[in-house]
């Protein structure tokens, strides 16, 4: 027992010390920091752009809205070697915890999200420019003018209704945002505060532009009367629908959700006077420890059709065809004439004015005097 | 001399608890420091092993300056008067404890730790804990843990207020053999009049702060240095024979 | 017996060392104590206070009068979600408490073990059983009683949080309740006191300033959780939710901070009360009679009796019902409103990578042996040596407890994203997050069970020739060993299932199942949510045990 605590004694020393050298002491299965300082030097020296598939090591670290695009890393590596680490995080926490970093990113690649938060982040001079051949291809919509970010695709927003409650309460399905005015939803409706969810945000934003900046204000503050409550999560709207808690939830639409027929009885609408939508982002963050990585993996992705392909089928939706209209053997499964016809360079310089305003709106915070 | 205290001074929260103490004795003889509960005997005490550091004044040991020593550099041990027996270790590894840091081999350290069980007559509890043994038990552990590291110097505090009259006599009897057998140094601190009178060679008595006389028992009883000496030892109870022997008068009135 | 003395005057072996060397790493560990918590608490906290301070155009206070003038709603809502948690909580508590430690026998055993499990109760899931159970399609609320209300309001909040802090609270006053002397009880029965009168006259009265501290932990508690508000608060928000959307939604780290530093303020108030409240009960309750079961009967003690296991069998009603509800939650498969048996949730679970598992295992050990040790000398070094600046240290390890964890995580990336301690990306940070947010309760722990050891063994050590290194190896540890226990199961209990302050640190490539269970609450996935809630809840438990009985049979092995 003596023994023992000695040496947890000098454990405790030895771990302290360490501590304070600022070393890592970390009994990792995978000691991926402990290579990257070995990996920065070779990656520098190659630093001129090549055409073939540059001489890349180490791992790329990637923040993404899922883990389910680890088949599409998967790939990436068979073909390139490059490990890939894979994290589930929500674009406000990515953009926090990068002004947090102050210019030291842990992570290289940020792989899906509301676009506004991109368009901020590049504001910040968080982003790394990566310019690559086949972004000639991609519909400049969707991308930034100077390759800041690019498009994996777009989330488009409707309603998912909830029939038993709907006939419960004897409420109509309703067909369009205009319906959601009527007082038959006070209390029924569930939406995401926009602060979180990159989709209700996208709503937000489309609306205003479509309905122009006063009436847009004035729909939302009727809408506001009819909202249960603002969910902290982006999936509470679809979760709270589902467990049949809400009869409406206004939610993301793609395949996830129409699998969701099968299980629940409920409705999907896509409003007839307009689908809000909002791209999906895809950066290499500015400084990060193996940028050339993850460079490499934009240029991968948007360079052969078979990878869009492949995102397509994680995503459960087409939209990627907006984004590079060259590419084939995929259907847009819908006329983006649907889609609300909106400026999406908006989304970003509109955003803190925007969600400033709403969380008036939405009681949370007072009008200040 | 071989203990030399010369003008100790320690005070607490700025009230004097020992004021200029200067006291002397010789190699091999026990010396008790007798006053009543808070007359700065304890302290002293503590002074002499080291968890006190005097505000001022020298603590000399045959002729090593101890003052600014820590405890553990001091050739001095201690029986704390709640003994200090370490509850997780056995009788044994409590009676060895200090041979550790004295280069011991193990073997070595447990062929002396039984002796010295044996001396105090426990020998065939060595495996037992603290908690297993009884108080007079526990005491003479802690005596053997003390001597056994062969101190300059042994200090005893109150050692046996815990424990019942009976027993008290008969360790007495016990610390008095053990000290001379080993031509053991001790201080030995005590409120107990009766105790002082049996035991020391000499005995000091302290009240206030104050040395007020350090001589012999015998020669204290002859010439006490005031009255409060004389009350404070009951003298007027006690008859010392010309041929050594010590009686107490125990009045009984109606 | 001569020759010895020279070897005596000579010795040189390994303990000799020890001792010679002992005194430079005495002051060496008070350096590194010191240090570090400098390191990973002060220097993250001041680094939280400056940011609060920076604007887009320099120093301002704007984020100050921002707050201020904004969310003022917010702040009372905090206060008053404070306030009545606190209140509540404390009563059902002592309700708990009276029950535990007057009970007896397999009935004991059983609220023990229900107390015990539900002290790991991971993050966010018992909220999600909450809605499951008294929401608007709640099993208990609508399936039941055919009750159509909202779950989402502050009283959801406030009743969520009453009886998720009760476990720890319960523990801690049962232990406030066995050191009450016996023998005031059997005075007090002999003087002709019944049930009811010794309750009311001798019991409550000793464990007053438990209450006290009881109510004043609640509410610092209350205040900074925002786990709870975001995920039933519905519109209801309160200065700590608002904390969490300004980090995540807004990406406002300079406002969060602002409104952390704001929040600070009832807190410290509260623990300064805590400081007061805490010596007095020391006083009152420092009997030394321990006993397993205070000799009370309930049933008899009038109405306040009454009172007490009526409250305490409904916590313990709906804490089992809760957790029942989180276990099968996992093992349910709902289609078109009605539930099935479904083994396709855990299939999921177990074909996870165990890389996390045994991450999060390894990360928890580490910590919680470390933190174990480091509260442990931590305790001794300011109770019972003059360490200078004692005092405010002692007040900064409390810091990390009256901060919200997302705002502490904060802090570590803000404290370590630059050279020369470039620590962001690594597991030190967040093992060292996890470790400092968890100090305050273990260091408490320590000092408590420090004072069970008297200063003689202490001066024993010394007096026989070992140093200060030795007082603290043969002495100060071996006698903090139940503490040890107790240190360790909080620490591996937090560290498995904190999930604020790590929320930031964690990286890719370094999941811990905490994050995961985050996640998957966050995305929606409750079954799996439950299923990783269950596995945490059974590591901790399986740990714990291991660790209770590796150190059981230590002690039988030594006794014998």
């Amino acid at each position: 027992m003596k023994k023992i605590i000695s040496l947890l004694l000098v454990l405790v020393m030895v771990v302290s010390v360490f501590a304070g050298c600022g070393s890592q002491t970390a009994p990792e299965t995978t000691a991926a920091p402990t290579e990257a300082p070995a990996t920065e030097a070779p990656v520098a020296e190659t630093e001129a752009p090549t055409e073939a598939a540059p001489e890349l090591s180490g791992t790329m670290k990637v923040v993404a809205t899922s883990e389910s695009y680890i088949t599409l890393f998967d790939k990436f590596t068979a073909e390139t070697g490059v490990k890939v680490e894979l994290l589930s995080m929500s674009s406000g926490e990515v953009l926090s915890k990068l002004r947090a970093e102050g210019g030291t990113p842990s992570a290289d690649l940020w792989f899906g999200g509301g676009i506004d938060a991109f368009m901020g982040a590049k504001e910040d001079g968080l982003l790394e420019q990566v310019n690559f051949e086949a972004s000639e291809e991609l519909d400049p919509t969707y991308k930034d003018a100077e390759n800041y970010w690019f498009s994996k695709g777009l989330t488009i927003v409707g309603f998912l209704v909830n029939n038993t409650l709907a006939s419960e309460l004897e409420l109509d399905i309703p067909a369009s945002w205009a319906d959601l005015l009527n007082e038959q939803y006070g209390g029924e409706i569930i939406m995401s505060n926009p602060a979180i969810s990159g989709t209700n945000y996208g709503v937000v934003n489309c609306l205003l532009q479509t309905m122009g900046e006063e009436e847009g204000w004035k729909y939302f503050e009727a809408l506001n009367e009819n909202i249960a409550y603002y969910g902290r999560r982006g999936s509470d709207p679809m979760n709270k629908v589902i467990a049949d808690e809400y009869a409406i939830g206004i939610t993301y639409l793609d395949g996830t959700i129409d699998a969701l027929l099968e299980q629940y009885d409920v409705t999907i609408v896509y409003p007839t006077d307009g689908i809000p939508y909002i791209p999906e982002g895809v950066a290499v963050f500015k400084g990060a420890e193996n940028v050339d990585a993850a460079k490499y993996f934009v240029e991968w992705l948007y360079s052969n059709d078979e990878n869009l392909a492949l995102l397509a089928e994680i995503d459960k939706k087409p939209s990627v065809k907006v984004i590079k209209p060259t590419m084939e053997g995929i259907d847009l499964a819908y006329d983006t004439s649907i889609l609300v016809d909106v400026d999406v360079a908006l989304f970003g310089s509109q955003r803190s004015a925007i969600l400033e305003q709403f969380e008036i709106l939405m009681g949370d915070k007072a009008v200040e005097e | 001399m071989y203990l030399e205290l010369s003008h100790l001074k320690k005070q607490f929260d700025g009230k004097d608890v020992v004021c200029d103490l200067s006291l002397t004795m010789e190699k091999g003889k026990l010396l008790c420091i007798l006053g009543s509960s808070g007359c700065g005997k304890t302290t002293t005490l503590n002074m002499i092993g080291g968890f006190l550091t005097p505000d001022s004044g020298k603590i000399l040991l045959d002729g090593q300056d101890l003052t600014r020593l820590p405890p553990e550099q001091r050739p001095v041990s201690t029986v704390f008067q709640s003994y200090g027996l370490f509850p997780h270790m056995t009788l044994l590894e409590n009676v060895i404890y200090g041979l550790k840091f004295r280069g011991f081999s193990k073997a070595d350290a447990r062929k002396k730790g039984r002796e010295y069980l044996d001396m105090v007559g426990l020998a065939d509890r060595a495996g037992a804990f603290i908690h297993e043994i009884s108080g007079g038990q526990q005491q003479r552990v802690a005596l053997a843990r003390a001597l056994i590291v062969e101190p300059k110097l042994c200090l005893l505090d109150e050692p046996f207020c815990n424990l019942d009259a009976a027993l008290r006599v008969k360790m007495r009897e016990e610390l008095k053999k053990l000290q001379r057998d080993l031509d053991m140094t001790m201080v030995f601190v005590t409120h107990d009049q009766e105790e002082a009178m049996i035991l020391s060679d000499s005995m000091a008595i302290m009240e206030q702060g104050h040395l007020l006389q350090n001589d012999t028992p015998e020669r204290i009883y002859r010439n006490p240095a005031n009255d409060f000496v004389k009350r404070f030892l009951n003298l007027d109870d006690l008859i010392w024979t010309q041929d050594g022997k010590l009686m107490k008068i125990i009045s009984h009135q109606m | 017996m001569k020759s010895n003395l020279n070897r005596i005057e000579k010795g040189a072996s390994g303990d000799a060392l020890f001792r010679i060397f002992g005194n430079a790493a005495d002051k060496l560990i008070i350096a590194v104590l010191l240090g570090s918590i400098c390191l990973f608490v002060l220097y993250p906290i001041i680094c939280i206070f400056w940011q609060s301070f920076v604007g887009e155009t320099g120093l301002t206070l704007g984020a100050y009068t921002d707050v201020l003038k904004g969310y003022r709603t917010s702040l009372w809502n905090s206060l008053f979600t404070g306030v009545l948690t606190a209140f509540f909580c404390t009563v059902l508590s002592v309700a708990a408490a009276l029950v535990i430690s007057s009970s007896r026998g397999w009935v004991k055993l059983l609220l023990m073990g229900v107390i015990l499990i539900t002290m790991v109760s991971p993050p966010f899931v018992s909220s999600l059983a909450y809605i499951q159970l008294y929401g608007r399609r709640g099993w208990i609320t609508y399936r039941l009683l055919n009750i159509s209300w909202d779950p989402y309001n502050c009283w959801g909040v406030i009743w969520m949080q009453s009886i998720s802090f009760v476990p720890l609270n319960a523990l801690f006053l049962s232990g406030i309740l066995t050191k009450i002397d016996a023998a005031s009880i059997q005075a007090a029965r002999d003087l002709g006191a019944g049930p009811k009168h010794i309750l009311l006259d001798v019991v409550l009265p000793l464990m007053r300033p438990g209450i006290l501290v009881t109510l004043l932990l609640t509410f610092v508690r209350s205040i900074a959780d925002f786990g709870t508000p975001t995920i039933i608060g519905g519109r209801f928000n309160t200065l700590a939710s608002d904390i969490y959307m300004q980090l995540v939604g807004y990406s406002n780290p300079a406002k969060a901070a602002a409104m952390n530093v704001i929040l600070l303020v009832p807190t410290l108030l509260a623990f300064w009360a805590y400081r007061v409240m805490l010596q007095k009960s020391d006083k009152l309750t420092s009997g030394k009679g321990k006993q397993d079961t205070v000799n009370l009967k309930l049933l008899r003690c009038g109405i306040v009796g009454w009172i007490a296991l009526i409250l305490s069998m409904l916590f313990f009603v709906m804490m089992v019902l809760q957790y029942v509800c989180i276990f099968s939650l996992g093992f349910m498969k709902v289609t078109k409103g009605s539930y099935s048996f479904s083994l396709q949730y855990l299939q999921q679970l177990l074909k996870y990578d165990t890389a996390t598992i045994w991450r999060s295992v390894i990360y928890a050990l580490i910590v919680s042996f470390v933190g174990t040790f480091f509260s442990m000398l931590f305790a001794y070094y300011t109770e019972r040596r003059n360490v200078p600046g004692r005092r405010f240290f002692d007040f900064l390890v409390m810091m990390p407890y009256m901060i919200p964890g997302t705002c502490f995580g904060i802090g570590y990336i803000l404290a370590f994203n630059k050279e020369p301690m470039k620590l962001t990306g690594t597991a030190l940070i967040v093992m060292a997050c996890m470790l400092f947010k968890q100090l305050p309760t273990t260091t408490k722990l320590c000092s408590a069970a420090l004072t069970q050891v008297p200063r003689t063994l202490e001066w024993s050590a010394r007096d026989l020739g070992g140093g200060r290194m030795a007082v603290l190896r043969d002495v100060i540890l071996p006698s903090m060993r139940p503490a040890f226990l107790s240190c360790f199961a909080h620490n591996f209990s937090s560290s498995m299932t904190t999930a604020g302050a790590i929320i930031f640190l964690i990286n890719p490539g370094k999941k811990l199942l905490v994050f995961q269970l985050f996640d998957k609450v966050y995305l929606g996935e409750y079954p799996m949510a439950s299923l990783l809630a269950t596995l945490i809840i059974v590591i901790v438990l399986a740990v714990e045990g291991l660790v209770w009985l590796i150190s059981w049979k230590e002690g039988k092995r030594r006794v014998s």
